[in-house]
């Protein structure tokens, strides 16, 4: 009697373990599941059975994150290529707009979110460097006939150092990373650029930090982005800046139809041809028509607690740079 | 006229080449620094390629606990003593993905299993 409870509990369990990789529907079953493995998957599954896009395919969340990974581990050394050949050199007048309407002063603390191969860092530290060599050159001009007591302090200050601009690059994929650091070993950036590799939905970073957070053509991989958003609230100093650079969606309908045909014929050709990755740039178009858009994304970040959101479309909606403040 | 316009077109590819040959030089110069900065830290900072940079210490933390990290120069790594697990530092970029950390018993160490 009892021997045959035994093998009718283990059939039950048998069951159950071939049943784990399909949604589970019910919570005994899961219980089972969970007690069955619990060397594997430790954490407690409440997001088992909850399901996201991965491009158009829907894919359970967990493998979102992974995926994604993949995606960009294989096209990380053909990234900045395909990025000129795919927007023909456009991204590069996206990323200089980001910049301008950023408009950062020398010494801020910039976090380069899903930064990658680092294009917002190197155009922040740059951007910096040349406003502060032009504030010098016109508080010299303004300064024709200093007093002795004006040339001292000048000396005074330039030991102290102009103030120390900082980029932090932070991404989850170590190969884009080292990409961007070899870029910026190539230009001779050495000073005021740091890498991390960390998880936009965990940054491991203390609270109040970075005066400026930026994101750009990132956030659209990020498999939970309200709690991107809410770690990009966390981190930001009260007066902080949030800034999103992300495909949107097109407002003229004329160049929506162009701009699909170009995105579904041309661009996964354009990915096997030079990257030899067909599936990752088809991913990447897909995942640009998941993406909310404009109204929907600022409410979403406004709902993370940032204030005096706005959005500027930037090529007839292509692209859009959505800022808000942390007040 | 049209030997003027041959000197003219050789000339610019001349300077091309020159061009194309100067950027090339600099990261040769680069390595050859960055090999003298390794001979001399080795001592200081053990086996890295390149050093870690410390300043980054001052924000960054466990991105679980959001609690600061303790520098290890020896095995190179970024400790959380109350959680008892190790971020690795490959090539002077610190990895804080909590999957790829390693955890740190008191008595021994073993792998944290890594998800997905």
């Amino acid at each position: 009697m009892a021997a045959s409870i035994r093998t009718l509990a283990l059939k039950v369990l048998s069951d159950s373990t071939r049943n784990i990789h399909h949604v589970s529907r019910c919570r005994i079953k899961h219980l089972c599941c969970r007690a069955r493995i619990a060397g594997c998957r430790g954490y407690s599954d409440s997001t088992e059975g909850r399901s996201t896009h991965f491009g158009f395919q829907t894919v359970p969340e967990e493998e979102k994150a992974e995926k994604v990974y993949k995606v960009f581990e294989s096209v990380a050394k053909k990234y900045d290529v395909m990025n000129d050949a795919m927007s023909l050199g456009i991204h590069r007048l996206w990323k200089d707009t980001l910049l301008h309407i950023m408009n950062p002063q020398p010494g801020l603390r910039l976090l380069d979110t899903a930064g990658g191969t680092g294009d917002i860092s190197f155009r922040f530290l740059e951007y910096t460097r040349s406003m502060y060599d032009r504030q010098q050159r016109l508080k010299a001009k303004s300064h024709q006939t200093p007093s002795w007591q004006d040339i001292a302090n000048h000396y005074v200050s330039d030991e102290a150092g102009c103030p120390q601009s900082r980029a932090v690059v932070c991404d989850i994929n170590k190969e884009m990373l080292k990409v961007g650091k070899q870029r910026a070993e190539k230009a001779g950036i050495t000073t005021g650029l740091s890498w991390v590799v960390g998880d936009a939905e965990e940054l491991p970073f203390d609270d109040d930090q970075f005066d400026i957070y930026t994101i750009a053509f990132g956030i659209r991989n990020v498999t939970h982005i309200e709690q991107a958003l809410q770690e990009a609230f966390r981190v930001l100093k009260p007066g902080g800046r949030f800034m999103c650079l992300e495909f949107s969606k097109v407002t003229n309908p004329l160049l929506a139809r162009l701009y699909d045909a170009y995105s579904f014929q041309m661009i996964p050709v354009l990915g096997e041809v030079i990257a030899g990755d067909w599936k990752s740039y088809q991913y990447l178009v897909e995942s640009i028509r998941k993406f909310p858009d404009q109204e929907t994304f600022k409410e979403m970040i406004e709902d993370a607690g940032f204030f005096c959101v706005q959005y500027f479309n930037l090529t007839g909606g292509i692209v859009a740079i959505h800022s808000g403040f942390k007040l | 006229m049209s030997h003027a316009l041959r000197t003219l077109a050789t000339g610019i590819f001349s300077v091309q080449r020159s061009v194309t040959v100067l950027p090339l030089l600099r990261p040769v110069s680069a390595v050859k620094i960055r090999g003298q900065h390794r001979s001399r830290s080795d001592g200081v900072k053990g086996s890295e390629s390149q050093p870690f940079d410390e300043s980054l210490l001052e924000f960054l933390v466990c991105p679980l606990s959001k609690k600061p990290l303790r520098y290890d120069e020896k095995s190179n790594e970024l400790i959380n003593e109350e959680l008892g697990i190790a971020y690795p530092i490959v090539d002077g970029i610190p990895n804080m993905i909590p999957q790829d950390a390693r955890m740190i018993h008191k008595s021994s160490s073993t792998e944290k299993p890594t998800e997905s």
